[in-house]
């Protein structure tokens, strides 16, 4: 039990006759970076909400460290999270604001400082809350969750509302985060912001579990789609059809090719004598591999 | 424990909602001692029960307290802070306790600060008009200690009922109701158990000489009982719910 970080089993959570998290189980290693990836309303938000002992589940017992959350010795030098990016008083400076965790913990003064400067908030720290911009606050939580020097670091859609430089940020944030052998998880409802960073991710749908796999497998997995530009795309489409496979048109002259290999199309062209200027294997965007395994049409 | 009390009057401390409170609080009790006091007749300027509830003017700080007391928590709930707030510190048991505290003694501050200035100013407006104190130093004290107390153990109570409501508007609502409407209706109904409700326990505290009251420190042991009731059903009450 002692090298998992994470460990669920069994978990649900039902409010009144609906269920949010439905026989959920997953173990997480020490030292592991996890994707915790579903559409919004999956239930992610619920499964953090019981690990940290903010909710009580219906049934399961998760745990952090071989324990349950409330049970930890020192939970918040063990434990870092950020749940929303709005968790704050608006009137109360940044720097009053890690203060008073600092304060419940017995946390020095120069640690509050530190981490302010960590998260690239040193300038700002003793400005109101309120004239923050949605990154500073997500970079104000993140201070919070660094406090206690935490081995485990439970993230909550921390991308949202970022920026593409802040995204940056975070990534390498969270990589440095990480190679010092310490655990990540990190949820979010777009594959591809955690797609750089994790190693492993962990796939809810509805509240069940969908995937639990490291990312490679993920992606390696699907079959691309084959994309053919021809100056004759209408007789190719045809000549295709003939032939039973199923084609579409993508742009004017330009088909694209979902149940058949790209030597089999070429194939087929040659036969008919159609001119082809590109034949090209299209690896299956993550997102769409995403949207596969969660059974959800690209919006 | 003594770090969650320090946390919370951080809190508390942080923002200026409670600095205005205690502003606004100041200017009331002012202006309501000066009208007051400037507007008794010459004839009753001696009177012992006119003098009195001139001096007892810092009983509105009670009201203020309560609010701060309130705000402790669902400021929390309001604005986020609650989640990790237990994520910190996830026995959530001691961190409604540390509120509890925590409004007790700005609760105190409040109390000494409200009825200091009325009994004050009070003072001077009548030395001023010539009258002579007829208010014993007994009376005077129970007046100052009881306003004090009160102010500080309905903090408490603002504190309770904010951990079992959690709803800002909710519980500043349902206080006030409370107090100004409900309370008094029982009173008036029924003195012989009104009296024991949190209000009239607070009135009763500072001395206050109205028919039915229970004697000063019956009103201690009431609200103090009350408040520490209030605190416990908070406290269950955090411990059973989900913090969404």
């Amino acid at each position: 039990m002692a090298d998992h970080a994470i460990s669920v089993q069994g978990l649900t959570k039902r409010f009144g006759r609906s269920t949010a998290v439905e026989d959920l189980s997953f173990t997480l290693a020490t030292g592991t970076i996890t994707g915790f990836l579903g559409p919004n309303g999956a239930g992610k938000t619920t499964t953090l909400r019981m690990l940290l002992g903010l909710a009580e589940p219906t049934a399961g017992t998760p745990l952090v460290f071989g324990r349950r959350y409330r049970d930890l010795e020192d939970p918040a030098h063990r434990v870092g999270a950020v749940l929303e990016a709005t968790d704050f008083h608006p009137g109360r400076s940044g720097r009053d604001h890690v203060r008073t965790f600092a304060a419940a913990t017995g946390i020095a003064a120069t640690r509050v400082d530190e981490v302010l400067g960590l998260v690239d908030l040193a300038g700002a720290a003793r400005r109101r809350v309120k004239t923050y911009s949605l990154g500073m606050r997500q970079r104000l939580g993140l201070a919070v969750a660094l406090l206690g020097e935490p081995e485990l670091l439970i993230l909550d859609e921390p991308a949202n509302g970022l920026d593409p430089e802040g995204v940056r940020w975070l990534r390498d944030f969270l990589r440095g985060f990480a190679a010092g052998g310490r655990t990540v998880l990190v949820s979010s409802h777009v594959l591809a912001e955690v797609a750089q960073t994790v190693d492993q991710v962990v796939i809810i749908d509805r509240g069940r579990l969908v995937t639990f796999a490291p990312l490679a497998a993920l992606t390696s997995g699907v079959t691309g789609a084959v994309r053919v530009r021809s100056p004759e795309a209408d007789r190719l489409l045809a000549a295709l059809a003939a032939a039973g496979i199923e084609a579409s048109t993508r742009l004017p002259g330009e088909l694209l090719v979902r149940d058949a290999p790209s030597a089999r199309i070429g194939e087929i062209a040659a036969a008919a004598g159609i001119v082809l200027h590109e034949l090209v294997t299209e690896a299956s965007s993550l997102e769409e591999v995403f949207l596969e395994l969660t059974g959800r049409e690209p919006s | 424990m003594s770090r969650l009390l320090r946390s919370e009057i951080l809190k508390m401390r942080s923002t200026r909602t409670n600095l205005t409170l205690l502003v606004s609080m100041l200017l009331l009790v002012v202006v309501i001692v000066l009208v007051h006091g400037l507007t008794i007749h010459d004839v009753e300027l001696a009177s012992r029960s006119e003098q009195r509830s001139l001096l007892a003017v810092g009983a509105v700080g009670v009201i203020f307290a309560a609010l701060v007391g309130i705000m402790s928590v669902t400021s929390e709930y309001r604005h986020g802070t609650i989640r990790p707030t237990f994520v910190f510190s996830p026995r959530r048991e001691r961190v409604v306790c540390a509120k509890l505290f925590a409004s007790l003694l700005v609760g105190t501050a409040f109390g000494v600060l409200a009825e200091g200035v009325a009994f004050g100013l009070g003072s001077g407006v009548l030395a001023a008009r010539g009258a002579h104190l007829a208010l014993g130093t007994g009376d005077a004290l129970v007046l100052l200690f009881g306003t004090i107390g009160a102010a500080a153990l309905w903090a408490a109570v603002g504190a309770g009922v904010g951990a079992l409501v959690r709803s800002q508007v909710g519980a500043i609502l349902g206080v006030v109701v409370w107090v100004f409407v409900l309370e008094n209706i029982l009173f008036g109904l029924l003195p012989g158990a009104g009296r024991f409700a949190p209000g009239p326990a607070g009135q009763a505290m500072t001395g206050e000489e109205a028919a039915h009251l229970l004697p000063p420190l019956a009103g201690v042991a009431v609200l103090a009982a009350e408040a520490a009731a209030l605190g416990a059903l908070g406290v269950l009450a955090e411990l059973r719910r989900d913090v969404g």
